[in-house]
């Protein structure tokens, strides 16, 4: 069984009171452990999907199973708990939580969980050692550049060791050497961990470089 | 994202023809019920059908008119039913129109016949068993709250309030006792059918509340309010809810008792509904706040020493004087800041450039300003209650001590006549518990004069043996001087004969001789008299003068036919009770000397003081029922100056109800603030619910924060007015004291209102911040992560 199927889903906007439809019937089966990457053109729908994908917005028809499990179907708290636990997000943005250090936004998602404060704190700090940043970890946001405030942001969707990572773009507003070393990063966890990984890029060279790659284009998706 | 045609097509015809008939309908309602007798009554509770649902009212209210008027029953009977019948065609109509389904204007998208989205399928437009729980919740609670109030205040047993004769024992508390656990009780009934109604729907489910409150909630208070209103009504029902009517009572108004007690009861549902929600609204019930409040103090960052100091100050001292030391301290302190980045400067200037910097970033950030605002505006409401209500209970609390200094706190008397046997009273009335002295008394009204001045006083008989049990009179004489001197008039010091001149001419020692043998040529000794300090001011005499007492009701025969009975008293004694109303109109005899004059066998009555003067009413009953009740009677002193503290209360409560609205309007200011951090932070709810925070979290995150505001508000304010309270005590604000008869402003400071104050502001500020709390949890996910 696959880890995620996402079944004959539907997704619109209605924009002046015309539809647009950005997801036409998508249907497509990922494996556990497999990195896959996601190429399209701007306004394809590529976030769109992962964000059905990650249950951050619901499809207007279709299903989406997380292990044979209709995700949709789950309630607010569990839909909360699984973004919690089954779910890393890494975005184009940072979206990192202004008031609070590096190493507290790390440990975020742990807190959410009610986990004990000191040993969230200890992994937060040692996966922030693991992306580099062990000299940051009392900074605030602001206080980190674009690269810095992109690796806290891995580290957090990391935090919690979850079955599926989705990134949207996360190289997206960074210099080249930079969005290699997160590459890299992203490649190290999937290969160490067994963690699923959805990569949106636009980059063609790292889409490339992925075992799997997909390609959105008329609301549909294929093998490329 | 919604498309410009909207689901619900109104059709307009129907609902213009609907509305037109349901009119029409009212109106024959309304020519029904005007044309009876009943009208005039009912007219009042016209302006209730401005609430939207006048006619249920408008039935229900000729209904019990018909029923308690036999006199005149309904001239048009098909008039009322073809009204009624007309008037819910029309709802029907124009229930008809707006509930028609939309046409599909589109064909079928390629998405015809996929799997629905799972929520859509599952919703539900209405939830009967909600409407249940919040509608029965609110008519429990009410019935509850007056059960308990009857049950416990009076010990009479529910089944003789359903008609049985059966004698139950319950419990007796005092009244106001007995209305603060049933509120309790009543209020708990209300939030927990708050809990269960919206933890079921896992929605708010305002229709059903709205429904529920209106059509279940609503019947009771109307019934009682009405009950005031309408004597039938009052006959059928008043006896077996008299404990509720006498709370209610206590504050001079009922109905606004029962309106007041509705809103709490409505208060609480919606608490509990709100609770609900947030607890189980989405699929589980979770009451833990660590992690909300962890981020919730991020986000305002009130309980910080110089926001509070600031704000407290601002409270204690006006807005001017903190603001200058303000702007004084932050001056010099940058003034050094900068001083000594430039000398670090002169040997590292890269350091300088990030400490001027640092500098610079310290300015304060617009939400960081309202929410220093909100803080100040819930404390200064919550200043203003406490020391408002804190001066006026110190004006009852010095009433209070007055009126029960010179009065007893109860009065055993018969409904007729006088009481003969007052000592074999006395005997059965000491066996009651909770009543710690008795003396009895006699009370009359008469004249009294003096050589300058002549004043109508009441003179009241008293036993100085016991009175001191009951009043503070032995305590409130002047200069030393005792009660016991009236059974030894012939110790008075005479000064002055009644034939002397007042503006006599001569030595101080020759008066004293005179007086001595003009007392001495004296056969009789006249009775002394105490009166009080005013009246001897105007009746220009002191200790030792003689006055004239003439009572109109005995009268004597005399050559030229009856003339009012007179005797001569010698003043022993001047009392100051410090209530102008008592030091010019009481004065007191001997308890023997008053049956001679008024031919009373015995006493008026008997005073009576109790160990706990707000038990004052139940151990007057108990008095009564010790006594084997008719023709016995006992009053206790709120029922004999009634009007005066339900004045007072009413003043109170109207005075706490007004300063409220400066809390109602800091608490438009946290709606405001909150509202502005809900939108300032769109991003950052997106990722804690992008990262697994349920809705129910971020309502707690927010709801927090307008807490944390109330909070420090509330206890700000608590500092402050304690601290004003405290100053008025101490330092003293001066009266004057010929206008009040208190030399400066009274306080009292009443743990209960105060906390309540407190608590008020808490609530209300909790209330405030339901709205904006649950505009932030429906902010979407990917609404605030849109790439910017």
């Amino acid at each position: 069984m696959a880890l995620l199927s996402i079944r004959n889903v539907f997704k619109s906007y209605f924009l002046h009171g015309k539809r647009i439809d950005i997801l036409r019937g998508v249907s497509l089966d990922i494996e556990r452990g497999e990195l896959v990457s996601l190429v399209g053109a701007s306004g394809a729908g590529k976030s769109t999907f992962l964000h059905v994908l990650g249950t951050l917005d619901a499809p207007a028809a279709g299903e989406v199973l997380f292990e044979g499990r209709s995700v949709f179907s789950m309630n607010d708290a569990e839909i909360a708990e699984f973004r919690n636990r089954t779910i890393g997000f890494v975005f184009q943005s940072h979206y990192l939580l202004p008031e609070f250090t590096a190493l507290e936004n790390v440990a975020m998602p742990a807190l959410i969980q009610r986990q004990d404060r000191t040993g969230a704190y200890a992994y937060a700090r040692e996966l922030l050692e693991r992306v580099g940043l062990g000299h940051r970890v009392d900074h605030r946001p602001g206080e980190l550049s674009g690269g810095e405030a992109q690796r806290v942001a891995l580290a957090r969707a990391l935090v919690l060791k979850p079955a599926v990572l989705l990134a949207d773009e996360p190289t997206g507003n960074l210099d080249p050497a930079t969005g290699e070393g997160i590459h890299q990063l992203l490649r190290d966890v999937n290969r160490e961990q067994g963690i699923t990984a959805v990569v949106v890029t636009h980059n063609e060279t790292l889409a490339r470089s992925m075992p799997r790659r997909l390609r959105l284009a008329g609301g549909a998706v294929s093998e490329a | 994202m919604h498309s410009a045609e909207r689901q619900t097509v109104y059709r307009w015809s129907f609902i213009w023809v609907g509305a037109l008939v349901s009119l029409a309908g009212f109106a024959l309602l309304g020519v029904a019920l005007t044309s009876s007798q009943a009208w005039a009554e009912a007219s009042p509770a016209l302006g209730l059908s401005l609430l939207g649902w006048g006619g249920l009212v408008q039935a229900l209210n000729a209904v019990l008119l018909v029923s308690e008027q036999a006199v005149a029953p309904f001239p048009h009977t098909g008039v009322l039913v073809a009204g009624a019948a007309v008037w819910l065609a029309g709802w029907a109509l124009i229930a008809a129109g707006v509930r028609r389904a939309p046409a599909s204007a589109e064909g079928p998208s390629p998405a015809a016949g996929a799997t629905l989205y799972p929520r859509l399928a599952r919703y539900r437009d209405f939830y009967w068993s909600t409407l249940g729980a919040y509608g029965g919740g609110i008519l429990l609670a009410e019935v509850v709250l007056i059960l308990l109030q009857t049950l416990l205040s009076s010990g009479v047993s529910t089944a003789e309030l359903s008609g049985a004769a059966k004698e139950g024992g319950g419990l007796t508390l005092a009244p106001t006792g007995a209305f603060a656990i049933a509120l309790l009780a009543g209020g708990m009934v209300a939030f927990i059918s708050g809990f269960i109604g919206a933890s079921r729907a896992q929605r708010l489910s305002l229709p059903e509340a709205t429904i529920g409150v209106l059509y279940l909630g609503l019947p009771i208070p109307i019934i009682l309010t009405l009950m005031e209103r309408l004597p039938g009504l009052q006959l059928a029902l008043g006896y077996r809810l008299r404990e509720v009517t006498y709370v209610a009572g206590l504050i001079g108004r009922p109905e606004l008792g029962y309106w007041l007690v509705f809103t709490f009861l409505v208060l609480a549902l919606v608490l509990g509904v709100n609770t609900g929600f947030i607890a189980a609204g989405s699929g589980r019930v979770d009451l833990k706040l660590g992690f909300e409040l962890f981020v919730a103090r991020r986000h305002v960052a009130v309980f910080r020493p110089s926001l509070l100091l600031g704000t407290l100050a601002v409270l204690m001292f006006g807005i001017i004087p903190p603001l200058l030391v303000y702007f004084i301290i932050r001056s010099a302190e940058a003034a050094v800041e900068r001083t000594r980045i430039r000398k670090l400067g002169l040997k590292d200037p890269l350091a300088a450039a990030s400490d001027l910097n640092r500098l610079k970033l310290h300015e304060q950030s617009p939400t960081m300003m309202m929410t220093a605002l909100s803080v100040g505006g819930v404390g200064v409401g919550v200043m203003a209650l406490i020391i408002v209500l804190s001066v006026m209970s110190g004006f009852e609390a010095d009433l209070q001590q007055k009126i029960l200094g010179t009065n007893a706190h109860a009065v055993v008397s018969k409904y007729a006549g006088d009481l003969p046997e007052y000592t074999k009273v006395m005997d059965a009335v000491r066996k009651v518990r909770g009543v710690v002295g008795q003396t009895p008394f006699i009370i009359n009204q008469v004249m009294i004069a003096s050589e300058g001045n002549v004043d109508g006083v009441i003179i009241k008989g008293i036993d100085p043996a016991t009175v001191g049990e009951v009043t503070d009179l032995p305590r409130n004489i002047l200069h030393g001087g005792s009660l016991d001197i009236l059974y030894t008039p012939e110790k008075i010091a005479h000064r002055g004969l009644t034939d002397e001149e007042p503006a006599e001419e001569g030595g101080v020692e020759e008066d004293d001789i005179i007086r001595r043998s003009g007392t001495a040529k004296k056969p009789a000794v006249l009775p002394g008299i105490v009166i009080g300090r005013e009246l001897a001011a105007s009746l220009r005499v002191v200790v030792g003068d003689r006055v004239n007492v003439v009572s109109p009701l005995g009268t004597e025969l005399g050559p030229s036919g009856p003339i009012p009975k007179s005797r001569a008293f010698r003043v022993a004694a001047i009392f100051y009770s410090g209530m102008y109303e008592y030091d010019s109109k009481f004065v007191y005899i001997l308890l023997k000397e008053a049956q001679d004059f008024f031919n009373v066998k015995g006493a008026t009555g008997i005073e009576l003081k109790v160990a706990d003067i707000d038990d004052a009413r139940r151990i007057a009953s108990q008095v009564v029922k010790a006594l084997g009740g008719y023709p016995y009677r006992a009053r206790d002193w709120g029922e004999m100056n009634k009007n005066l503290f339900s004045a007072l209360r009413l003043e109170k409560l109207v005075m706490g109800i007004i300063l409220s609205i400066i809390i109602i309007v800091a608490a438009g200011l946290i709606v405001a603030t909150v509202i502005m951090l809900v939108l300032e932070k769109r991003k950052e709810i997106s990722v804690l619910k992008a990262l697994g925070v349920p809705d129910g979290g971020i309502v707690k995150i927010f709801l927090a924060e307008g807490l944390q505001i109330g909070v420090a508000g509330g206890f700000l304010g608590l500092i402050s007015g304690l601290s004003w309270c405290i100053f008025i005590e101490k330092v003293g604000i001066k009266l004057d004291a010929d206008v009040y008869y208190i030399p400066a402003l009274p306080v009292r400071i009443e743990p209960v209102q105060t906390v309540l104050a407190v608590v008020i502001a808490v609530l209300v500020t909790y209330l405030a911040s339901i709205y904006p709390a649950l505009k932030a949890s429906s902010v979407e996910p990917v609404e605030g992560l849109k790439a910017e």
